[in-house]
Formats: C-alpha cells, sequence, structure tokens
C-alpha cells in the first residue's frame, strides 16, 4: 500500500471499500449519479471510513462560509495543471458520504493510493469527523460570515464550533481581514493572507450586515483602519488594543493592470486577477498562499493558474439576441453571498436587468422558506438607477417584491410572475443592457431551463 | 414619536431590526440606537417603544449586565402602560436563567418566572401561525431551545407550530404593553395588521403602512401556504 492512513484497515474496510467501489459502476448502469451513494455504503459499513484510507502525500483540506468550492476547485486545477494527479470532490457534497464517494477513486481496490494530492472541500458543521478522519496538512479557512441561519444560527456559533473540530497541531491559512475566523484554534500553526488597502475601502460598514461591532476580546468598540464589506477589513479595538493580524501572504491589487501582487518572506509574485470581484481577489490569494505553504515556487505557480479559469457553473456568460445573459450563483438564504452578488452586480458600468429565482425549493417542497435572511441581505445596492429592471420569480416572489421596495427600488422597475420561464418573458432583453439570471443551490436545473428558454424566443 | 433600539451593536440577528426600521418609516418615528456602554433613553425621558432583537448566545450575556441596571426602569415603564417589544432570543435575557449543556446554569435578569434550556448542538427551526386577538399572525422560529415556566399571559394563541415550549399553547409573554416573542425577522413587516395595532397603541389613530399593499399581499399568501394542512411546521 502507498500513500498514507491513519488507521489499518480490517475486514470491515475492505468490505467497505469494495462495496462502495463496485456501487459506482452498478449506479451508472441504473442510470444514477454516483454522488453520495458510495460514500454512504462505505460509512455504513465501516465508520471513520476515511481515516482508514490511503492518502496522498498532500491533503489540503477547505472550510469557511464562502468562497469554499471556488478555492477548493482553483486548487486542483492548479495543481492538475502544474503536473500532479489529483482528486477533490468536484461532483459531490462536502459532507462525509460525499468526500469519500469522491476520493474512492483515488485509491486502488487494494487501497493503493494513485494520486498525488487531494483537496477537499469541507463542511463546516462536517468537519468534526473529517478532519480528525483525514488528518489533512493544511486547512484553509476562507472567511466565516452569517450562512444559513436554520442551520449555522449566526458566525460565531459556527467559529465555537470550528474551535471544538480542528484537530490540534492542524496547520491552518487564515483570513486576517476576517476578525471572527482569524481568531480560530489558536494554538494551532497558521499564517494568514490578506489584501492590502484598496481605492475602494471604506471605514464605516455600508451593509446590513455588521459582525464585529464589538471586540472578540473585551467587547468594546472596534475601530476600522479599513472595511471592504460587511466585518472584512483591519481593525483594533479602542478599549483594549486587540488587532487583526499582521499579512503572512499579502496582496496588492493594481486593478490598471487586472493584476494582484502576493509578497511573503521569501518572495512575491505577480498574477493575473480571475475577475474583478473583491471576493474572487480573497480567493486567488488564499490558493496562492496554500500553493506557497506547500513550497511550491511563485513562477510555477503563476504558469499553472495561467491555464485555469473559474468553473462556469457558479458565473457564466452568453449572448441571447445580441444581448449579454450573465448566470450568476446567488445562494438562496446566505444573505451575505448575495449582498457580495448585488454589490457586484451594481458595481459594474452600464445598466442591468435582473431576473431573481434564489428560491429554496427544497424548503417550499414540504414547509415554506424562512425568508429573515432577506432582511440581513443588501437588496438595496439593487435600488442603484443603473438597475433597471428586477423580475421577481419563484414561490417566494412577492416576498422578494416587498423587500425590493423596502430597499428602495421603485415599484415600476418590478415585475412579478411566479413561473420562472414565463417570468423571463418579462425581462426587457434590450441590446446594451446586461440581464443578470440569480440563480440559488436548488434552481440550478432551473436556471438552465430559463437560459435555454430564452435562447428559443430569440430564435 | 421615539423608538429605542437596545444593543443594536449584539441585539441585531436575522434582520430583526428591520422591525423598527419598518415601523420608524411608517410613523415617521425618531430612532434612538443606544449601545452597551450608554444608559438606555428611556430610563430618563419619554421613548414610546423600546425594542430588543434577536442576539448570539455571547451577546445574551453582554447584553443583560448592560441592561440590568436599569431592570427596575423597565419595570416602572411596564406597569405604566409603556410599550416594548422583545423578538427572538432576547425574550430569554429577561427569563431567570439560561440552562446551558456546556455551561450550565447562567443567570438573567428574572423579569420573567421563566427559564430557558439552550442545546447548541440541536437547532430548533419551526414556521408559526397563531392569533393575537382576531389578528392572525405568522413567523418563523429558529433557536437553540425554549423556554419553560408559569406564564400568566401569553402573547401569541399557537393555531400551528410550536409556543414558547413544545407543551405551551402561547408563543410568547405579555406584560401589560411589554411584548416578548420567540418569534424571529421582519415580524411586524410580515404581519402588516399586528403592525397597525402596534401603531394605534404607539398613538397613531389612523395607521398606514409602507407599502402596505405589497405587504398584504405577502401576508396573505403566507396565511394561505401556513394554512395548507400538507405543510409541515418544524424542519
Amino acid at each position: 500500500m502507498s500513500g498514507k492512513s491513519k488507521k489499518r484497515g480490517g475486514l470491515r474496510f475492505w468490505l467497505a471499500l469494495w462495496a462502495a467501489k463496485l456501487s459506482v459502476p452498478a449506479l451508472k448502469l441504473t442510470g444514477h449519479a454516483a454522488t453520495n451513494f458510495p460514500g454512504k455504503v462505505a460509512m455504513k459499513l465501516c465508520p471513520g471510513f476515511l481515516s482508514y484510507m490511503a492518502h496522498p502525500e498532500t491533503v489540503i483540506a477547505v472550510t469557511g462560509t464562502n468562497g469554499k468550492t471556488t478555492v477548493a476547485n482553483l486548487l486542483l486545477d492548479t495543481l492538475e495543471a502544474s503536473g500532479k494527479r489529483v482528486c477533490g470532490n468536484r461532483e459531490s457534497s462536502n459532507m462525509y458520504s460525499g468526500v469519500t464517494s469522491a476520493l474512492l477513486s483515488s485509491v486502488s481496490v487494494f487501497n493503493k493510493c494513485r494520486v498525488d494530492a487531494e483537496v477537499i472541500e469541507v463542511d463546516e458543521h462536517a468537519t468534526r469527523l473529517i478532519l480528525p478522519d483525514m488528518d489533512p496538512d493544511l486547512l484553509i479557512v476562507t472567511n466565516l460570515f452569517r450562512d444559513s441561519l436554520m442551520r449555522n444560527a449566526h458566525a460565531e456559533f459556527v467559529a465555537s464550533r470550528l474551535d471544538k473540530n480542528i484537530p490540534k497541531g492542524l496547520r491552518l491559512l487564515l483570513n486576517a481581514d476576517d476578525l471572527i475566523s482569524s481568531g480560530l484554534a489558536p494554538e494551532n500553526p497558521r499564517a494568514y493572507f490578506g489584501i492590502e488597502k484598496l481605492d475602494t475601502d471604506v471605514t464605516e460598514c455600508v451593509n446590513r450586515i455588521n459582525d464585529v461591532r464589538v471586540c472578540p476580546k473585551c467587547a468594546g468598540r472596534m475601530e476600522f483602519e479599513y472595511r471592504r464589506y460587511h466585518h472584512i477589513g483591519r481593525a483594533k479595538c479602542v478599549d483594549c488594543g486587540f488587532a487583526s493580524p499582521d499579512y503572512d501572504y499579502s496582496a496588492k491589487v493594481d486593478k490598471s493592470t487586472g493584476t494582484m501582487t502576493i509578497r511573503d518572506a521569501s518572495g512575491a509574485g505577480t498574477y493575473r486577477l480571475l475577475s474583478d470581484a473583491i471576493y474572487d481577489m480573497y480567493n486567488l490569494v488564499s490558493v496562492v498562499g496554500a500553493l506557497r505553504q506547500l513550497g511550491m515556487s511563485h513562477e510555477d505557480i503563476g504558469a499553472a493558474l495561467s491555464k485555469v479559469k473559474i468553473a462556469g457553473i457558479r458565473r457564466d456568460e452568453t449572448t441571447i439576441g445580441g444581448v449579454r445573459v450573465i448566470n450568476q450563483l446567488a445562494k438562496d438564504k446566505n444573505s451575505i453571498g448575495c449582498s457580495r452578488v448585488f454589490d457586484y452586480i451594481h458595481s459594474q458600468p452600464g445598466k442591468k436587468e435582473l431576473l431573481l429565482m434564489m428560491n429554496s425549493l427544497l424548503d417550499e417542497g414540504h414547509w415554506s422558506e424562512n425568508v429573515c435572511w432577506y432582511y440581513d441581505c443588501d437588496y438595496e445596492f439593487l435600488a442603484d438607477p443603473s438597475v433597471t429592471h428586477v423580475v421577481c420569480a419563484g414561490p417566494r416572489y412577492k416576498d422578494m417584491k416587498l423587500r425590493l421596495l423596502l430597499a428602495g427600488v421603485p415599484e415600476e422597475r418590478i415585475s412579478l410572475e411566479r413561473d420562472e420561464l414565463r417570468a423571463s418573458e418579462l425581462l426587457y432583453m434590450e441590446p446594451g443592457t446586461d440581464v443578470y439570471l440569480l440563480y440559488g443551490t436548488d434552481t440550478t436545473d432551473t436556471m438552465l431551463q430559463v437560459r435555454e428558454h430564452l435562447a428559443d424566443l430569440k430564435k | 414619536m421615539k423608538i429605542e433600539v437596545l444593543y443594536p451593536e449584539v441585539c441585531n440577528l436575522f434582520g430583526d431590526l428591520m422591525n423598527v426600521e419598518y415601523l420608524a418609516r411608517c410613523a415617521d418615528a425618531e430612532v434612538i440606537r443606544t449601545s452597551l456602554k450608554e444608559t438606555p433613553r428611556f430610563v430618563s425621558e419619554k421613548v414610546d417603544l423600546v425594542y430588543m432583537g434577536s442576539v448570539t448566545e455571547r451577546g445574551q450575556e453582554l447584553a443583560r449586565d448592560a441592561f440590568a441596571p436599569h431592570l427596575g426602569a423597565l419595570k416602572k415603564r411596564t406597569a405604566q402602560g409603556g410599550v416594548t417589544l422583545i423578538t427572538g432570543n432576547a425574550l430569554e435575557i429577561f427569563g431567570e436563567y439560561i440552562t446551558d449543556d456546556d455551561v450550565g446554569d447562567i443567570p438573567m435578569l428574572g423579569l420573567f418566572p421563566t427559564h430557558a434550556e439552550r442545546h447548541l448542538t440541536r437547532r430548533f427551526n419551526g414556521m408559526f401561525l397563531g392569533k393575537f386577538e382576531d389578528i392572525t399572525i405568522v413567523g418563523f422560529k429558529s433557536q437553540f431551545g425554549h423556554s419553560y415556566g408559569k406564564v400568566q399571559r401569553g402573547l401569541f394563541e399557537v393555531t400551528r407550530g410550536t409556543g414558547l415550549n413544545p407543551n405551551e399553547k402561547w408563543e410568547g409573554i405579555r406584560e401589560n404593553n411589554l411584548m416578548a416573542t420567540y418569534l424571529i425577522g421582519p415580524l411586524l413587516v410580515m404581519n402588516p395588521h399586528f403592525t397597525k395595532y402596534l401603531l394605534k397603541l404607539l398613538g397613531v389613530s389612523e395607521p398606514r403602512l409602507v407599502f402596505e399593499e405589497a405587504s398584504l399581499d405577502a401576508y396573505n399568501q403566507r396565511v394561505l401556504d401556513f394554512s395548507d394542512p400538507k405543510r409541515g411546521f418544524e424542519y
């Protein structure tokens, strides 16, 4: 057996490995996707399966509220582009069963590891079982924000869970500009990434959510030297002096050239920005920081990164009838994620028209979506005059309209239609105005149908 | 009209603060935001509505410590008919104590004869359909526990969903015009009839709501949705 595993597997492990592996072709033959089921089989037959599996020398885990999928996928792409054999959970969930399903292909039937690196995206709550079983070399925490309130309550709660779940000694790569996640597991070895002051930074919060208003240590007042959005920035307590940590990977952005220069103790490299969105800048600096932690040179990282791009399903664009149509993931129930998207859209040049369909169809199937998150979310960005028309669609379309009105969007700019396909017919689709299709995790298929429908209408 | 929001730097979860923004817009009211280190204005001057919203667990203790010296002033205000609205788990701050699985008993202010049982590993999520006098109330709950104890008067009668605790047919607590409820988020935006009742209580003779038509439209849809017997009420 090559590769490292925490424990030596017994009969249960071998049975689990073989049964799980056999279930993959069986599912394919019967027309099912092998996403989580093989992992569930493995877990059922052998609890702690991942601790018996062989893993490569390099194992990176990525968690956090926003950006973890993008960061994990970018790391996989970059390592692959640099010639490594990689495995990760791109196609399956970020829970134990999904990670297990994904990593099954990284070992042979004799548990021989066939890859050079594993990069896994891990749900914050799933870190409790996955981290001790996989024993990664590095854990990246992208940031911690409010997320689905029903599951995650608030950012302090998620931080307290992570504090309990992070194994002692695990090396961390943390966001120095986030005063919630930067304080995680204070005894663990760590490095920090961050972005130096930007022209667009402010000191006062312009967002509805502003979570580090009192000092995490003494409850004194926090004063921001600069702030990007929400609590992201550099701050200091006016009472006890507690402050944001210094950067080990310090990024300086040059928007005029579309590049970012990242400095660390042993050098610097200049990288092409993935996009002009701030969250993508953080994604990039965390990826470079992680690869530097693995010992890659700035030159090699730059060369590999130049070959990759962000996965299209989260943000992609096409032209329909001479109109630029952008599909953009704006996760339902994630107020910060949607706020970031709204902010990005309002800051883009030119006129924009939006179709909002971020409804939790899963919740609507049996219950009714808890829409409190709308009122934590910065719909106010959509009151910008450049947003000329907003169509609300899906089960919560009436709630969306009310929230838009309260945000200051004039009523004449709002259209309503519950059915998403019919709602798309209300879009003006005028050349020169960009059309954004905003969809949530449950409405990815709906977005694809809408895009196809729009294309059919223009044929 | 003056509305005082207590400790918005910590009592600000789940969109609760939109309740005050909405009410202020409907009544053209002045909003006073009182921080943890300030003395609440209602202690020394006339304030029409005092409000406190959902809070983190650490924030509950910060708010308790900040408010403790002013509990007597709140009791006096309540006895005199002053209007106070408390939403989400801010309700627990005014109970006797919170029992936490990890920490044990955490003393609270003791205004209500209740205690909360908090389980950080079990989040309770539910929808709520109830009655306030003849007004139908809709709302959401998302909390780490429930409150127990002998409450003289509840706030909302449960039609569907969970009350102050799973065995209680009343949701929330009412003492004169002090109203406390576990319901979270934009309660007043979601309940136009209740908001009008509150505005009348605050002295507005013919209340009109901002975006009343859109609010009623969303409310009527939700009442319909929540009355559907096929819908689950606990997530």
